[in-house]
């Protein structure tokens, strides 16, 4: 009995040895080589796609498979069901690509990914596979957020950019104009407020989660406060900032906007809008078919669209984040050759004239912008995004899921009021510089 | 309490006991109620506010868009296969190792049995890490065997000490005198205990059959891949364009929630037994 | 019920002590060598024993040793780089975790005495009703069979701060809506009444068990001296549910320590970090974060936490049935 006992320990150890001394993976060349050539034989591509919001009926993901299978007959695309919030999508699909899972073959992922997925292995990097114009067609800002120490992971599929939507019936009958600045817009928005005719007055994101980091970073650009410096150390300080914090916490403070903000998502304030609820509301360009699809809105015909407010004095106006999302390819792939084909497809002419007219995002493309199927679609946010100034989270680190935690975190508290703006900014000062450290959890 | 003579008039039906009965009886029943009506409500009612408490416009539309769009029929198909077979292993290995703790005269067995007791509430996320890498060597992420092992394994401590406790009380002589016959150990077992252990192995795979098709830390971690889901992953991961489609999600978690739900009311009696022998003679 | 009368009413903590001796057997036909008897236990045992130590000592020893390395993903497997004792530092100096470790304690603490009281009262309930028993008894199983992301699901819809059912109600008391998950104290409530709607029928059934084998006569023996009825329940009923209600109360807290469905599909963790149980931010750390090691050391510290409670609450109870048993 004691001896097999003690074989058995022996055995166990010797295989627990085996497994934790790890295991060596592909060298990044063989892989490369493989995604260079598109195979002649059948393959099947798992694609995890979040849905795209689609202006009108079709399945916008359907149509382009389709295109890409007229194109490349034996290579067939099967949808993967993938989630539309970032942050839960992120887990589910980080947890199979760090499992070393085969599918998804291509994934559609947040631009802010690029830094951290590239640091972990977790997506091929694909810059030797590219023409060396490639980025010549697309916003300088989704360049720099796609790459992570020169490595390109990201390839371009649409874009996000954050408007002010407003009810024009309810401007109109108090007879005011679009605000230009924050101020005003609280001053029109407790008017309305004042008068009965909406419940709320200003409506966005302010959950715990990348919705609120987004938010953040738009009111710190507004108020010009960088969060890191151009050598990527904190740099979160002085009146600007304070100034952001504030701006949110006066919001929830006066009853402009509701204080269940603090739960609020995307999706939360859109149904609080389109159910006539709200005078304003911050959102991406997707809110714009949303509220006028008289199926799913109450207020479909009555909304407009401008650039965001900035502050009174001077600052930028029209700030929004730089948003969107991009396909990435799965280093474990068995049809790496395939996967990066279509990744390129997506980011194609073809592809981005479906978007266009299709679905209620903005293509990442640039000159599709220009053309006049885009004015004839009748979707504002496409003629308008050229006004914009957008700005970029601090994406450039791999810490940037703790760095937007640190953000979202501090900025909730203050929203509820269980800080001031001044604590909020100086912990959230210090749990930046943790998480740049690697210190943070 | 002492056995008056019973009460006569209203208080035969209005006391104490009944009213507590009816409040047991309403705040359980009372979400799930709200859950089957949501799942019958269309999209533009189920955000409504103020709520409805019955639906208005009642509409089947949920449970197909959960079954067509959402494929919870795949995720259903993924539970049952995983659940039935960890069972079956769970009471195969639990009845000769309970058997063996319970009648044998194992050196140690007090001590393993207080280790079993401990390990039958481990927190899993203690062993999500490792049991992520490793089956990730192995390739058995994204598999139903992934999930079937580490569900056998952390389901045995129960059910070792249900059959434990349970055929503890078979009396000798049935043993005796088979092997007074000449039967060996394992005809005994197999010929003598097995046939009367049926009410311990009922208890123990109602617990195992609604601890593995609930669970979730590991199904969430190791079969995240679309194909191999399970239903707490699936309903948790629901997908829609804008909101959380909380219609779709409680069709399917209502169409989840029925076998679990049928199987527990047949063999309730089993439950409390189990937890006579789980807790008392324990 | 055919369960089969019990061998004894012994409490856990005496069964897990030495085994009772057996009584020398005389030798004959049929009379199996106790060390023959032995090893057929042990092959019985073995298969069940191995499969559990696979997958749950073995992997614990490896979470240990990633908790001290530096573990890096690459491309098809992994590598360890160094080892290394920053994890258990960084941990232990977090603010996040000693928060987590903070609401994981009171929340644990706070469920396991109301679901105690609260079934309790039910399975007093339960033992008293007639006929209707089998139907209350199989309604108050159903939101513990109920999967859990399932019931944070509906509890989520419920509390929803635009919407939910409960949030309309609270309205129409309070003049304003509230923002139940959205503040931290109300979230962490609306946790508490969630776990306590799903496992109270547990702790009451555990305590109707206890409750159907106590003796008529020593509610007898009460009523003859006079005794009330708090009294009964107090000195009486009481001190026969204690071994029952112990191991019910472990369970439940060894359980509660490591919560993850629920706050994972309700809260996500939030508002901030005020929900985030231990469980939750090891699996944050896993694999929002990607940090191995240091998901290893949260993991590692949970388990060594959740041990010495299960160890000191056995050596606790022993004490106090040794004490029990002499009086």
């Amino acid at each position: 009995m004691a001896l097999s006992r003690r074989t058995l320990l022996a055995g166990a150890l010797a295989a627990g040895a085996g497994l934790t001394s790890g295991c060596a993976g592909k060298p990044l060349d063989t892989l490369l080589t493989q995604a260079a050539q598109v195979p002649r034989t059948p393959a099947t591509l798992t694609w995890w796609v979040s849905e795209i919001p689609a202006r009108n009926g079709p399945v916008v993901a359907d149509l382009i498979i389709r295109a890409f299978q007229r194109r490349h007959p034996h290579i067939h695309v099967r949808k993967s069901n993938a989630l539309s919030a970032t942050d839960a999508n992120r887990a589910a699909v980080t947890t199979q690509l760090a499992g070393a899972s085969p599918t998804p073959d291509v994934y559609l992922g947040d631009t802010t990914w690029p830094a951290q997925f590239g640091s972990n292995s977790l997506a091929l990097p694909l810059q030797t596979l590219l023409p060396k114009d490639f980025w010549t067609s697309y916003p300088a800002a989704l360049r720099r957020v796609s790459e992570y120490r020169g490595a390109v992971y990201a390839l371009p599929f649409y874009t996000d950019s954050a408007f002010l939507f407003y009810r024009k019936d309810l401007l109109a009958k108090h007879g005011r104009p679009v605000p230009r600045t924050w101020e005003e817009l609280l001053r029109t928005a407790r008017t309305i407020q004042r008068a009965g005719d909406a419940a709320y007055g200003f409506l966005w994101q302010g959950s715990v989660s990348e919705s609120l980091t987004c938010n953040v970073a738009e009111f710190l650009a507004d108020a010009q406060a960088p969060v890191l410096d151009g050598a990527g150390r904190v740099a979160l300080d002085g009146a600007g900032a304070e100034r952001a914090f504030a701006l949110m916490r006066e919001f929830t403070e006066t009853g402009v906007t509701p204080s269940t903000v603090a739960t609020y998502v995307e999706a939360d304030s859109q149904d609080a809008f389109t159910g006539g609820r709200g005078v304003f509301l911050r959102n991406w360009s997707y809110a714009w078919g949303n509220a006028a699809d008289r199926s799913a809105s109450k207020v479909a015909g009555r909304v407009g669209v401008a650039p965001r407010p900035g502050f009174e004095g001077a600052g930028p106006r029209g700030v929004s984040c730089a948003g969107g999302w991009s396909n990435f390819v799965n280093p474990n792939s068995r049809h790496l050759g395939a996967a990066v084909a279509f990744a390129r497809f997506c980011a194609g002419e073809e592809a981005q004239m479906i978007l266009l007219k299709h679905a209620g995002v903005i293509p990442a493309m640039e000159e599709v912008l220009t053309r006049p199927e885009a004015r004839a679609v009748g979707d504002p946010t496409l003629t308008r995004v050229r006004e914009l100034h957008l700005v970029a989270r601090p994406v450039q680190t791999p810490y940037y899921p703790q760095v937007s935690k640190a953000l979202y975190t501090r900025a909730n508290a203050v929203i509820g009021g269980r800080a001031t703006p001044a604590q909020a900014l100086r912990a959230a000062r210090a749990d930046i510089r943790t998480a740049l450290e690697g210190r943070a959890l | 309490m002492s056995r008056r003579a019973p009460a006569s008039g209203i208080r035969r039906y209005v006391n104490a006991v009944n009213l507590g009965g009816l409040a047991i009886v309403v705040l359980s029943a009372l979400p799930l109620y709200w859950m089957i009506a949501s799942s019958f409500k269309g999209p533009g009612e189920i955000s409504a506010a103020p709520p409805t408490l019955v639906p208005k416009a009642a509409t089947l539309g949920n449970y197909a868009e959960a079954f067509v769009r959402n494929g919870i029929g795949r995720y259903l198909l993924n539970s049952v296969l995983v659940a039935s077979v960890s069972t079956v292993v769970v009471l195969g290995l639990s009845f000769f190792a309970g058997y063996a703790l319970g009648r044998t005269p194992l050196r140690g067995r007090g001590a393993i049995m207080t280790a079993l007791l401990m390990l039958s509430v481990f927190p899993p996320i203690a062993l999500v890490v490792p049991l992520f890498l490793l089956e990730r060597q192995l390739g058995l992420l994204n598999s139903y065997a992934g999930l079937i092992v580490p569900y056998v394994a952390l389901n045995l401590p129960f059910a070792i000490w249900i059959m434990r406790n349970y055929l503890a009380g078979v009396p000798r002589e049935l043993e005796e005198a088979a092997t007074v016959d000449g039967a060996g150990p394992l005809r005994t077992v197999l010929t003598v205990i097995a046939p009367l252990a049926r009410p311990g192995l009922f208890t123990a795979g109602i617990f195992t059959f609604t601890a593995t098709w609930s669970e979730f830390l590991l199904a969430l971690t190791f079969n995240s891949e679309d194909g191999h889901r399970t239903v707490p992953v699936g309903i948790a991961l629901f997908t829609s364009q804008y909101t959380v489609p909380y219609g779709t999600l409680f069709a399917g978690a209502v169409a989840a929630t029925l076998p679990i739900g049928i199987l527990v009311m047949i063999f309730r009696r089993s439950i409390v037994s189990g937890m006579t022998s789980g807790a008392v003679k324990g | 019920m055919t369960s089969p009368a019990p061998a004894s009413r012994r409490p856990a903590a005496e069964q897990a002590g030495p085994p009772p001796a057996q009584a020398p057997r005389g030798d004959g036909p049929g009379r199996v060598s106790r060390r023959r008897r032995a090893r057929t236990g042990w092959l019985f045992a073995s298969p069940a024993l191995l499969t559990i130590a696979a997958v749950t000592v073995f992997p614990v020893l490896f979470s240990v040793l990633l908790s001290f390395a530096d573990v890096r993903l690459e491309y098809g497997g992994f590598r360890i780089l160094s080892l290394t004792g920053d994890h258990y530092a960084a941990v232990l100096s977090s603010p996040e975790w000693r928060q987590a470790l903070f609401f994981t304690f009171g929340f644990t603490v706070v469920t396991v005495l109301l679901e105690l009281v609260l079934g309790t009262a039910a399975a007093l309930v339960l033992e008293r009703l007639g006929a209707a028993r089998g139907w209350v008894l199989a309604v108050l199983l159903l939101p513990w069979a109920l999967i859990n992301v399932v019931a944070a699901q509906l509890w989520g819809y419920l509390f929803n701060g635009t919407y939910g059912g409960l949030t309309w109600l609270f309205e129409q008391f309070l003049g304003h809506q509230p923002d139940i998950l959205g503040q931290p104290a109300s979230a962490m409530g609306a946790m508490v009444v969630v776990d306590v709607w799903k496992t109270t029928p547990f702790v009451a059934i555990v305590v109707l068990a206890g409750l159907m084998l106590i003796p008529g006569d020593v509610y007898e023996a009460a009523e003859i001296d006079g005794a009330g009825t708090w009294t009964t329940f107090w000195k009486v009923t009481l001190p026969q549910l204690r071994p029952i209600m112990a191991i019910a109360v472990l369970f439940r807290i060894l359980q509660a320590f490591g919560i993850f469905d629920l706050p994972f599909v309700l809260t996500q963790g939030g508002p901030g970090t005020a929900t985030e149980s231990l469980a939750i931010l090891g699996y944050k750390t896993l694999f929002q974060n990607l940090a191995i090691g240091r998901g290893a050391a949260v993991a590692t510290t949970t388990a060594v936490i959740v041990i010495s409670c299960c160890l000191l609450f056995l050596r606790v109870f022993r004490t106090q049935a040794d004490e029990g048993g002499r009086a």
